[in-house]
């Protein structure tokens, strides 16, 4: 096993979750959650704070369980569990925010965790030229639940490891796979959170992400190529793995793998392009839902995510696409990701518009961006990725609404002379105000005279955030809707893992810039 | 409060103690962290952390389990034995187990400093304020970030090994931006000893780019010869090595015919890529991949692939040895150092690039990556810089980059945390100046 000294700091600081527990661990867990008065910690760091002369406080005491497999052919190369439980004290003083957070969940630390927030917050509080300010939210006492059928932490590993042997086994049947590597983890969040806004709020959250990618290889021409799953991670239980064709995704992934060591290069170009929600999904993210993002307007994130090409000037203003282009963010979408009760500092989750019928109309927001920009509401996006994590703004599920008529595939492809199919999320990148993209796939089709043709390889779109919106002019129905995401979307200084889901429909765009990136072979 | 020698092998062993498997490792790790964030030239967010926790990997019957406890307590960390235990009972036998390794010893490396740890929130919000100061009087727009941590932890396995460790690291971000958005300066630095690391000088090169950016030009983008400071370099510049991928034929370093090209002159001669964890300015981990005790290691000597990196297990099927590293990665040149300064001056027509953002991996067959250019493209002609550029997308091969042929120059190696990394973390690069970049479109961004 790997050991060095960033080891070290994964093992201390980012070690998060565990698993299906034998019933004495369960027990010993319960006995531990019992012992813990989180009310009465609470109350011990909330009234020391406002004491200390606090405007604001609030504390969070969270356990994450995770449960992960891994395997690769015909060897489960790795399980584990993990779980952290601790707790962070975040404090508003003299208009500056001081934060403290330990792992000792107890009265003593409480004390010596709040009192360091408040040190953090006097020093700052120094040089602090604009007081932040926070509006208000009502006072809630309230639990919440994800949606799932079975707890996955409940099913016994045995049959997860199964599941991913049968995936590999369905991945190797085509003639020519060589490789397939799969995985299997399982997240469970429980989340408590009291505000000096009198505010106690429990959740419990269920995540699963499967994820498979099978490689063939010409060993005689050095060659290579690979088909990840299309299917991405979701708020969900272990139902997922029941309810999607996994094994014959993974069986048409092998066969693609292959195919695409003889698939024809791409031609680069323009080209009408019809885009899968698998691969959509992750163009959303980046140009909609990061440009979206009030702190990076504000420059806030300007030292590392970046800026925006949005600007609170822009608001409603604007024409960021097509008017066709609907997009809405919304933190109470069943299996999405970013789908809470409340954020992280007890707004109640809600959909909203950001682009309607093409125009830009609003922003994400949390209570310390909302005032700057005269709004007197949060739409509940503050986020934290552990109990020892400073909770910041972060995306809600953001996604392409369908079109109004029932239009398929095969509709948007019929309009189509010369284009391409893509399917899957390959390659990513964008600039830090998020104007230049380029993305990859998994599976590229040449489409030619409104039918599907010759699968494409090497290839991958490039546009710029708006002339790409502007040039949707075809979206599917409802049925073609689609959920993608990712558990691990990076923002923040230090950078913290947010989980999020972008749905669309299949979408059409004409003329855009395709590339073949293959240097070699050809 | 980091776990001290005494602490870490005690807990250790009383994981160990739990269980009965046949082959253990025990893992006990802390961390204290604090952070500063500064953006609009005022503070936004301040924290702190304390952490610590323990694992356990177990194999019975050479099936494995592991576990993670979320406290140090007897009980969770009989309960993690418990689950690390159940898991290895219901997973099929590893055909790839290798038995943990019994006594090693460890050369002692540096790079902890006792004042890293115990940095002053007062000095810290102190300096932090003289840049923003700094960024008010040349009428910039400062963000940045600031962090110090310490850890310590070890581990022991069953067979009778155990090693404890500790490490500090400071490191400090700044951007300056012109009040207008059309231009954008940045500086990072990272070291293991706070008193190294000069937060003023951060946040006046951070200025000095924003300022020398104003006013850029639009260029085409095409093929160009560039300069890629040191912090360009360290961004884009990441080897693998990895002998099992290249030996089933899916790494860059595969050759056709089932081979691998090491003995090939993959790079220009004058390139070095090693690990070395005694290194004065970078010093690492005494203990390399999987407990083994790490030496200093050539991946590349002179342009040529000299060797992969094999795990124990990996070099017992193919007959060679477990390479005892990388713990960490440096870039130097065996020629003398070429100054940024006379890269310039020698240069007829090329670009400056000062960092890159958002890289990601294209084509693995040819480590091709796509990116930007961020916060400073300058035109040199002349051997003079002439103006700033806007930004650019490229797409390029690493191995084309240093290919021979296409390097001109390589400087002095620096101690460089890639930008995307946030300043965890570094290696030794040089500035490196070569004929041909691809650079595949423009980009608005600032």
């Amino acid at each position: 096993m790997q050991f060095t000294r960033r080891d070290f700091l994964k093992t201390a600081g980012l070690a998060c979750g565990a698993a299906a527990l034998p019933a004495w661990v369960l027990e010993t867990e319960a006995a531990e959650a019992a012992a813990v008065d989180k009310q009465g910690l609470a109350e011990l760091a909330l009234k020391a704070a406002k004491q200390a002369g606090a405007t604001y406080a609030d504390i969070r005491i969270n356990r994450y369980r995770n449960e992960s497999i891994f395997s690769r052919e015909r060897r489960i190369q790795r399980v584990s569990r993990s779980q952290t439980f601790g707790f962070g004290v975040r404090v508003l003083l003299k208009g500056a925010w001081g934060f403290a957070s330990s792992y000792l969940v107890t009265p003593e630390a409480v004390r010596r965790i709040t009192s360091q927030a408040l040190d953090i917050a006097r020093a700052n509080a120094l040089y602090q030229r604009k007081p932040i300010q926070m509006v208000s939210a009502p006072k809630v006492k309230a639990s919440w639940r994800s949606a799932f059928k079975q707890d996955p932490f409940e099913v016994p590993s045995d049959r997860k490891i199964e599941f991913l042997l049968q995936i590999n086994e369905a991945a190797l049947k085509a003639k020519g796979a060589s490789f397939v590597n799969s995985g299997l983890t399982f997240q469970n969040e429980q989340k408590f959170y009291a505000s000096t806004d009198g505010s106690f709020i429990d959740q419990y959250i269920i995540r699963t992400l499967p994820s498979f990618t099978v490689t063939a290889v010409n060993r005689s021409a050095g060659d290579f190529q690979t088909r990840a799953s299309l299917a991405g991670p979701k708020t969900i239980g272990y139902e997922y793995l029941e309810e999607y064709p996994w094994l014959k995704e993974a069986q048409q992934a092998g066969e693609e793998a292959v195919a695409k060591l003889q698939a024809k290069p791409v031609a680069p170009g323009k080209y009408d392009l019809v885009i899968h929600p698998s691969n959509l999904w992750l163009t959303i993210h980046e140009s909609v839902g990061h440009s979206t993002e009030l702190d990076r307007a504000l420059l806030w994130e300007a030292d590392y995510a970046g800026t925006s090409f949005l600007t609170p000037d822009k608001t409603g203003k604007l024409e960021f696409g097509s008017k066709i282009c609907n997009f809405y963010a919304d933190r109470t979408q069943p299996h999405g990701l970013a789908t809470v009760g409340y954020d992280d500092e007890g707004v109640k989750s809600e959909r909203w518009p950001l682009i309607k019928d093409g125009l830009f109309v609003d922003w994400q927001t949390t209570r310390d961006l909302a005032p700057l920009i005269g709004e007197k509401h949060s739409h509940g996006c503050l986020h934290a990725d552990s109990w020892g994590s400073v909770p910041f703004p972060r995306m809600p599920n953001v996604s392409l609404q369908p079109g109004t008529q029932d239009v398929s595939l095969d509709d948007l492809v019929a309009g189509v002379d010369n284009g391409i199919l893509i399917y899957g999320n390959g390659s990513w990148s964008i600039d830090q105000q998020r104007y230049n993209f380029q993305f990859g796939g998994q599976t590229f089709w040449e489409i030619k005279n409104g039918r599907v043709g010759a699968m494409l390889r090497d290839g991958a779109y490039q546009s710029r955030t708006t002339d790409f919106w502007h040039a949707c002019d075809g979206l599917g129905g409802e049925r073609t809707y689609e959920l993608g995401g990712a558990a691990n979307d990076g923002k923040g200084e230090p950078t913290q893992a947010n989980a999020v889901s972008h749905g669309s429909p299949v979408a059409r765009f004409r003329q855009i810039n395709v590339l073949n990136t293959a240097t070699k072979p050809q | 409060m980091l776990l001290s020698e005494s602490e870490t092998k005690a807990l250790c062993h009383q994981l160990l103690g739990y269980t009965k498997a046949d082959d253990a490792e025990a893992r006990v790790g802390s961390e204290d962290y604090s952070q500063l964030r500064f953006a609009a030239n005022g503070f936004t967010t301040s924290g702190r952390r304390e952490s610590a926790a323990a694992s356990i990997t177990v194999w019975i019957d050479k099936k494995q389990g592991s576990a993670t406890a979320s406290n140090l307590d007897a009980e969770s960390l009989k309960a993690a034995v418990a689950q690390a235990e159940e898991l290895a009972h219901l997973a099929p036998v590893d055909k790839e187990y290798v038995p943990t390794l019994g006594p090693q010893t460890y050369r002692p490396t540096g790079g902890y400093v006792e004042a890293t740890c115990n940095l002053s929130l007062a000095d810290r919000a102190k300096a932090i304020d003289e840049i923003i100061r700094a960024c008010e009087k040349d009428g910039v727009i400062g963000a940045g970030f600031h962090q110090a941590s310490g850890s310590a932890g070890g581990f022991a396995t069953r067979n009778g090994n155990f090693h404890y460790d500790r490490e500090s690291q400071a490191s400090l971000s700044v951007t300056a931006r012109l009040p207008d958005g059309s231009s954008s300066g940045y500086f990072l630095r990272n070291h293991f000893d706070i008193a190294r690391l000069d937060t003023a000088r951060i946040g006046r090169e951070a200025i000095r780019k924003a300022l020398e950016s104003r006013n850029p030009r639009t260029l085409e983008p095409g093929t160009y010869p560039v300069i890629l400071e040191a912090q360009a370099a360290g961004d884009l510049l990441r080897m693998g090595f990895d002998a099992r991928s290249a030996d089933e034929g899916r790494s860059a370093y595969s050759a056709p015919g089932g081979k691998t090209k090491v003995g090939e002159k993959i790079f220009d001669e004058r390139i070095n890529v090693y690990s070395d964890p005694w290194n004065a300015e970078l010093p690492d981990s005494a203990v390399g991949p999987e407990g083994i005790p790490a030496e200093r290691v050539y991946f590349v000597r002179n342009g040529v692939l000299e060797r992969l990196r094999y795990s124990r297990y990996w070099a017992n099927e193919k007959g060679q040895q477990p390479t005892p590293g990388p713990v960490n990665e440096i870039f130097e040149s065996s020629a003398s150092p070429v100054s940024l300064e006379a890269m310039i001056q020698s240069m007829d027509r090329g670009l400056l690039v000062s960092r890159f953002w958002y890289i990601r991996q294209v084509d693995p067959r040819t480590e091709l990556f796509t990116g930007l250019t961020r916060d400073g493209v300058w035109l040199i002609e002349k051997g003079k810089i002439q103006y700033p550029v806007r930004n650019f997308r490229f797409n390029q091969s690493v191995l084309e980059l240093l290919a021979p042929g296409n390097v001109d120059a390589v400087g002095a190696s620096e101690r460089i945390s890639g930008s995307e990394g946030q300043g965890r973390g570094a290696s030794l690069v040089p500035a490196i100046r070569v004929k041909a970049f691809h650079f595949t479109s423009a980009s608005d961004a600032v």
